[in-house]
């Protein structure tokens, strides 16, 4: 009951400010200094909104998540950067290894040889040595002998002599002589 | 006892020259005055916070927070950020402007606090406040601020002729013409017509943004005031919840058709000869 009568009281009063203005838009209220008013205040709020809100928020906003797209960039690269460099140490500390190795072991080998070498040198010196002893004394043994037996043969000579001048100074007795020293030779 | 419904059209509380206030743009400029304020707390916390590249705090990090979800709505539509900080400020003012008028009109007092005035010969209480957009010259203003700067950009976008090209089909109807193809005269011919039934439909979209919007907020206040004046307690609860929703929805509709005008302005015409040009040249 209510609502038949408030419509029908709104339809009157419609109808009565059509009356008023004219038109619909007189009745909708349409009123172009209000218009504008309206206009106006919705400019405000749009112009304050774009220049103190809008524009630097948004600005800020933009460039922050560029900053955090540059920074998990970044983050990536030097990630990327690490296993690299990761990489790299492996190979190079493995490289090194067998370098190490390899001059270990060229060293053992070197030194073996060396000490082979130092060996046989010494060896042959000694052999050297020995045999040079050797003939020395052969030699040495030679000198002796051949002159203990000229000295023999003189001591000989001169017992002989003596023993002649005492009682033989015939021809058969410097024969004997002779004899007796090619015996001794 | 009369239900006192509210009449289609705001009421004139006072007259301050010859420009008529009405109750509806009492609230407007109570809503003004409420960004205004708003913006104040903003740059001084942009002052003391962006220029020292500290994180921000308190009320600006509030406003970050809406300003992020405005701009990715944005994104969503236009799918280039330069773009979307292009439109941000139109669509996200309309949106939050609508949203707080809305919003306002539910809080008790609007439609209930008044002056007793004599109208039509009757007494009659006046509501000193009534919700911004259930006058339609607020939601006319925004409509045709609205589409009227998307013509603006889309002329800045992509140049004068061609933005006037999509209405005024010559240039297509010379290059048809040039091209000496019937087949392609009787296109652009056609063309032609369907550019000047564009001219209409830009008028279309100033009414149905406003008169929907208006026709939504209106209804929910008379829905209010019946529920309100049958059963005063509890029964209007859920439909005050329901209006709040309307108004966050309405708001949501009026910003991204206006954002969805201002791609659409912005891009250039798809097809037609222009392409096909390209295309040729391309091969």
């Amino acid at each position: 009951m209510l609502d038949f009568i408030s419509i029908a009281h709104a339809a009157s009063e419609a109808a009565q400010a059509e009356k008023e203005s004219g038109g619909v838009l007189g009745t909708l209220g349409i009123n172009w200094k209000l218009f504008v008013a309206q206009l106006v205040n919705f400019s405000v709020v749009m112009w304050i909104l774009w220049k103190f809100v809008f524009g630097p928020v948004g600005r800020k906003l933009e460039e922050r998540r560029q900053k955090i797209d540059k920074a998990l960039k970044d983050a990536g690269d030097i990630e990327r950067q690490k296993t690299e460099f990761e990489a790299w140490r492996e190979e190079e500390m493995r490289k090194t290894r067998t370098q190490a190795a390899e001059i270990v072991s060229e060293a053992q080998k070197e030194a073996l040889s060396q000490k082979d070498k130092v060996v046989a040198d010494t060896k042959a010196e000694q052999e050297k040595l020995a045999k040079q002893a050797r003939e020395q004394i052969k030699s040495e043994q030679e000198k002796s002998v051949l002159e203990i037996k000229s000295q023999v043969a003189e001591l000989v000579t001169m017992a002989t002599e003596k023993v002649l001048k005492q009682k033989l100074d015939s021809k058969h007795d410097q024969e004997l002589v002779k004899k007796s020293i090619e015996s001794l030779k | 006892m009369l239900v006192a419904l509210p009449p289609l059209a705001a009421e004139t509380m006072f007259t301050l020259g010859s420009l008529p206030i009405t109750n509806s743009y009492i609230n407007t400029t109570i809503a003004t005055l409420l960004f205004v304020l708003a913006a104040f707390f903003v740059s001084r916390g942009i002052k003391k916070y962006y220029t020292k590249s500290v994180a921000p705090k308190g009320f600006l990090n509030f406003v970050e927070s809406i300003v992020e979800v405005i701009l990715d709505y944005c994104d969503q539509v236009t799918r280039d950020r330069k773009k979307s900080l292009q439109f941000m400020p139109i669509a996200g003012a309309l949106f939050l402007f609508i949203l707080v008028s809305n919003w306002m009109g539910l809080i008790p007092g609007t439609g209930s606090i008044g002056i007793w005035h004599l109208v039509h010969g009757e007494h009659e209480l006046v509501p000193l406040f009534r919700p911004g957009n259930t006058d339609l010259n607020m939601t006319v203003a925004m409509a045709v601020l609205a589409v009227s700067s998307s013509h603006l950009l889309g002329i800045m976008a992509i140049g004068f002729f061609k933005y006037a090209n999509k209405f005024i089909k010559l240039g297509d109807l010379w290059q048809a013409v040039k091209s000496l193809s019937p087949v392609k005269m009787l296109i652009a011919f056609i063309e032609f017509f369907v550019g000047l039934i564009e001219i209409f439909s830009e008028i279309a979209k100033m009414v149905s943004l406003s008169l929907r919007l208006y026709g939504n907020i209106f209804a929910g206040e008379v829905l209010l005031t019946v529920l309100a004046s049958l059963i005063a307690f509890f029964v209007p609860l859920p439909f005050m919840a329901l209006e709040i929703l309307v108004g966050l929805i309405q708001a949501v509709v009026f910003s991204m058709l206006t954002l969805v005008y201002l791609n659409m302005a912005t891009m250039e015409a798809h097809g037609g000869h222009d392409a096909e040009h390209e295309a040729a040249a391309g091969h």
